[in-house]
């Protein structure tokens, strides 16, 4: 299972790597082969305005996997920071940031980015990374702090003490190691939450817009062409499943080896 | 009596973050009203018309007391009452919420009952397949087929009028499938880590049936986790509605938003989240009250459910 996923997903990497140095067609090349369905020339046909659905899926993937890894990885980042601090120190300074934590995560992710999205000006791929990674934040702070506060009275961390380590050096480098167990689950939900949420706002024309290409912002383009060009809709929605269902299997698959 | 309090003290600390949020980024609306051609004597008028002459605060509690009265101020691009354009909004996505919500719960809890006693090793895998699926699926892509076969191609429904029935049954599956494979998942994993425990381990080993101890000691046991999920799921119910009011063409409060939002008419923006955040805070007290009906050893001491 978990090497399903991990098949499925670094096909759809490599193509997003590929895409972001060529594509078959230029993805915002305009042709007169309208509407096309899938060909030997166009492996997913064309859209309305002639352009080869492949090379526009290929950008769009590599666009929202940006959006996704660099949001999962400023949420993973400062909220581990947070979760370190708070959970291994404890105190008031935890008792505060745990409370305004709850508060933040109680809301729903979704409103929460677009509500960001729409205060820092929406339209912008840099927009939709910081509103989605400000939410994830408290998530990956939550999860870490529960694991640091539970490793940080363990045996292991008083003899490190005593052998003089610091709080930093104990905090990084003997705890870090042994949250990965909840961590790198935690990173596969994130990722795939980010990549929904993302699609979700590009879809409704507040996230990443044209020129850029964004699978959520072509399924919003090919639902007005559901008649004429089906294959358009499943080609990007089934890309979206896709994505997140291998990266689902991973996470289910590592959090299954614990 | 302590929960009311609660609810009020977080509704007016999220109504002043809201309205705070709005006033720091919402720059002149007096100016994207008028347009660049309004002299300074036109701009002023207006903005003593809709108040914004004021400082900050009085306009605050202008607008919560407001709240209370049922006048959330004019919308900037409609021109008209804020809670008269809410009105039958609200209405449609309340029925689209509960409608999905009822779903959710009615077949997710027989299925995950059902998937912790059908078990084998190729059902396994299957249904972990199935689970990770419909996981993934988003509600507006199968909002869109949706719309799709059973709109346009079977002619049940057409999107974009004033919804009936059916449109809003098949809106609400499009939200409910992929909260109905979390829900399962939760359920089927806590009722497996319940019936480890020894407490059934001594009532099985007493004689009792096993299907009747499932039903009568670790069901109860497991819902505690799945009712906390399901208060969550009941808030972010709202984030899935906004897009598929969207893609399914209902007039709903999620739609409303997001026009507003791209019109930048923050009267209704703000009002439209106020709605929403009540729907959230509230959905977490409901959760916390049925669980602590349920097991009274959970107090209703608010940890962690505030806002």
């Amino acid at each position: 299972m978990k090497k399903a996923g991990i098949i499925i997903t670094a096909i759809l990497f490599l193509l997003a790597i590929a895409g972001s140095i060529r594509t078959p067609y230029s993805h915002t090349a305009v042709s007169y082969d309208r509407l096309q369905g899938p060909s030997g020339s166009h492996l997913l046909g064309t859209d309305n305005f002639g352009r080869d659905i492949l090379s526009r899926i290929m950008k769009g993937l590599g666009t929202t996997m940006t959006v996704a890894l660099l949001t999962v990885a400023t949420g993973a980042l400062l909220g581990t920071l947070i979760g370190a601090v708070t959970g291994y120190y404890g105190g008031w300074v935890d008792r505060v940031l745990m409370r305004f934590n709850d508060a933040v995560t109680a809301f729903p992710t979704f409103l929460l980015a677009l509500l960001i999205v729409s205060l820092v000006g929406p339209g912008s791929k840099y927009s939709v990374v910081i509103a989605l990674s400000l939410v994830f934040i408290p998530g990956f702070a939550r999860v870490m702090r529960t694991e640091y506060a539970s490793l940080a009275c363990r045996n292991f961390v008083i003899s490190a003490r005593l052998m003089g380590a610091g709080h930093l050096r104990i905090m990084f480098c003997y705890l870090l190691p042994n949250t990965m167990r909840v961590l790198l689950p935690a990173l596969t939900i994130g990722f795939n939450n980010a990549v929904l949420a993302e699609a979700g706002l590009s879809f409704l024309g507040i996230g990443v817009s044209p020129p850029e290409a964004s699978l959520g912002y072509m399924l919003s383009e090919s639902q007005s062409l559901i008649v004429s060009a089906p294959w358009y809709v499943l080609s990007v929605g089934l890309t979206i499943i896709l994505l997140v269902f291998g990266v689902g299997l991973i996470g289910e698959g590592s959090r299954a080896d614990a | 009596m302590k929960i009311i309090l609660r609810l009020l003290l977080t509704m007016l600390l999220v109504s002043f973050l809201t309205f705070a949020a709005f006033e720091a980024v919402s720059g002149d609306p007096v100016r994207t009203m008028l347009g660049t051609e309004a002299t300074e004597e036109q701009a002023q008028a207006l903005r003593s018309e809709l108040g914004l002459d004021r400082p900050f605060i009085q306009r605050y509690f202008h607008w919560v007391s407001g709240v209370f009265t049922g006048n959330l101020g004019i919308s900037y691009s409609y021109r008209q009452s804020v809670s008269l354009l809410l009105g039958s909004k609200a209405l449609v996505s309340l029925a689209l919420c509960m409608l999905s919500f009822a779903m959710i719960v009615l077949i997710s809890i027989p299925l995950g009952l059902a998937s912790y006693k059908y078990s084998g090793r190729i059902l396994d895998v299957v249904r972990s397949i199935v689970n990770q699926v419909c996981m993934a699926v988003p509600p507006f892509f199968t909002g869109i087929l949706f719309s799709w076969i059973f709109g346009i191609g079977l002619k049940l429904f057409i999107p974009g009028s004033s919804p009936g029935f059916v449109h809003l049954f098949f809106a609400a599956l499009c939200i409910a499938i992929p909260r109905i494979a979390m829900t399962v998942r939760l359920l089927r994993s806590t009722v497996v880590s319940e019936m480890n425990k020894a407490y059934v381990r001594t009532a099985i080993s007493r004689g009792n049936d096993r299907s009747a101890v499932l039903r009568k000691h670790v069901l109860k046991n497991s819902l505690v986790s799945v009712i906390s999920f399901l208060g969550q799921t009941l808030a972010e119910l709202v984030g899935a509605t906004i897009v598929v009011e969207q893609v399914m063409g209902i007039p709903g409060l999620g739609r409303f938003l997001v026009s507003s939002i791209l019109h930048r008419d923050y009267p209704v923006n703000q009002a439209i989240v106020l709605i929403l955040s009540f729907w959230v805070v509230l959905s977490g007290v409901i959760a916390d009250l049925v669980n602590s009906a349920i097991d009274p050893r959970i107090k209703l001491s608010g940890e962690g459910r505030q806002l």
